[in-house]
């Protein structure tokens, strides 16, 4: 890894296929967002202005400060969520560094973002191994949409993530579902996270059973 | 050898004094610098291509891009605050006349000190700002730090830490502040009370002055108005009905 970043996606858009950086599905990067939003995106004046000269450290400056997740809004104005998936698809930081920011309990969009990134940038089998205990994390979280804010929370964007195919006007990368995963044996069986909860419940149930 | 006169080249009169003059023997000097410094990389040219190699500059030589530019120059570091392009919103200025053409100098819009250039609009100035050209101005290099873990964790901490002290700074303030605004308000009241009672005590030393004036000046006054009456055949202006 080099010991610099760039501070911004200029040299890697390069058209002429002069391209030698760091790859992730063996491609470009920030190729993997379309040219259109991608587009949109460098243009935009939160790329230019707050999202200039970032790098991992101080992208969280950025990320804690983020009120709403989401694609485009308005007048297909990209969102500075979207802005900083693009800047961490450039910087590409390391894995450990994603970890960190995605175990993060204070700070909910930070996890949004990272879960996000993990999920465009990681193979199949992490995304899930990762990404799943965060379904136990109901805090709400704001989408921004082109016709205004809805309510959503994290284990319900994280669900998406790992179901849907278009995510905050993002095609994400083709990725098999659990299912198929399990019989590869390339994971195993998902143990569910309210497992204690629901037995819990039925004890409940059964004990006001007893009582009538 | 005496020189030609020309009209304007009488020293006397000072008629050619604003014109600039030169050091002949520094430039004289610097000329023969440049002369040897010429023949020498001349030199260096031939024989290169004599060896069959490519002649290389030693000035790039010395300075390689990855290595000496870091000396001097710091890396980018994002910005801390945003850019106030509000700054000069409904402000009047006044703009030095036949500046609105070209780019250089200061002008209508958006002025960027290090460079000497004015943009008309927000983008090209702050794309300004992200340019090569402002970089090397400001001496900064065109890359970004990578971030290490310890950085991140670093950061990290450092980010909580300052969202407790402004949710516990929230809490303290609000009773802290209803108290000092309490305080502010009796003093003013107070204060106000303070005022009322001198502007009263004022008022009422001013009428017992007044009429303490008038009764001496009474005398006067009525061998003024007899005066007037005469001349003018009325007593004065105030009402001279019987009541």
């Amino acid at each position: 890894m080099s010991k610099t970043d760039l501070p911004d996606a200029k040299a890697m858009l390069d058209s002429r296929g002069l391209y030698d950086g760091p790859t992730i599905h063996s491609m470009n990067p920030l190729l993997l967002m379309e040219k259109i939003i991608r587009e949109r995106i460098i243009d935009s004046m939160y790329w230019k202005e707050q999202a200039w000269g970032l790098n991992a450290a101080t992208l969280l400056d950025r990320a804690v400060e983020l009120q709403f997740i989401g694609g485009q809004y308005a007048n297909q104005k990209p969102t500075p969520f979207i802005c900083l998936i693009l800047k961490m698809l450039q910087l590409n930081p390391e894995r450990e560094i994603l970890l960190e920011y995605v175990q993060d309990e204070d700070f909910k969009y930070l996890r949004v973002l990272a879960a996000f990134y993990i999920r465009l940038a990681w193979p199949a089998a992490e995304v899930y191994k990762t990404l799943e205990p965060f379904m136990a994390d109901y805090r709400k979280i704001r989408l921004r949409t082109q016709s205004g804010y809805k309510l959503t929370f994290v284990d319900e964007f994280i669900d998406d993530l790992l179901t849907k195919e278009r995510v905050c006007d993002i095609a994400l990368p083709r990725m098999p579902t659990r299912a198929q995963l399990e019989d590869l044996d390339e994971l195993d069986p998902r143990e569910p996270l309210v497992s204690d909860v629901e037995s819990d419940e039925e004890e409940g149930e059964e004990g006001e059973m007893m009582e009538e | 050898m005496s020189k030609p006169k020309g009209v304007y080249d009488n020293a006397a009169t000072g008629d050619t004094a604003f014109r600039r003059t030169w050091d002949r023997e520094e430039y004289a000097q610097k000329a023969a610098e440049r002369q040897v410094r010429e023949a020498k990389e001349r030199k260096e040219r031939y024989e290169a291509k004599l060896a069959g190699k490519k002649y290389i500059p030693k000035s790039e030589v010395e300075t390689d891009p990855g290595e000496t530019k870091f000396d001097d120059s710091k890396m980018i570091e994002a910005r801390r605050d945003r850019i106030r392009l509000d700054e000069n919103l409904n402000k009047v200025q006044i703009v030095p006349l036949g500046t609105t053409g070209g780019r250089r100098g200061k002008g209508p819009g958006y002025y960027c000190e290090a460079c000497d250039l004015n943009f008309t609009n927000s983008l090209e100035y702050v794309e300004h700002l992200n340019s090569k050209q402002h970089l090397n101005a400001t001496g900064q290099t065109d890359v970004v730090e990578r971030a290490t873990l310890e950085m991140v964790r670093e950061r990290l901490t450092w980010l909580k830490q300052k969202k407790q002290e402004q949710d516990k700074a929230e809490e303290f303030d609000l009773s802290k502040r209803l108290a000092e605004r309490k305080k502010i308000e009796d003093q003013e009241r107070l204060e106000k009370k303070e005022r009322k009672r001198i502007k009263k005590e004022e008022i009422r030393q001013r009428k017992a002055q007044t009429v303490t004036e008038t009764s001496e000046q009474s005398g006067e006054v009525d061998d003024d108005a007899a005066m007037m009456a005469r001349m003018m055949g009325f007593g004065g202006f105030s009402t001279t009905k019987t009541r």
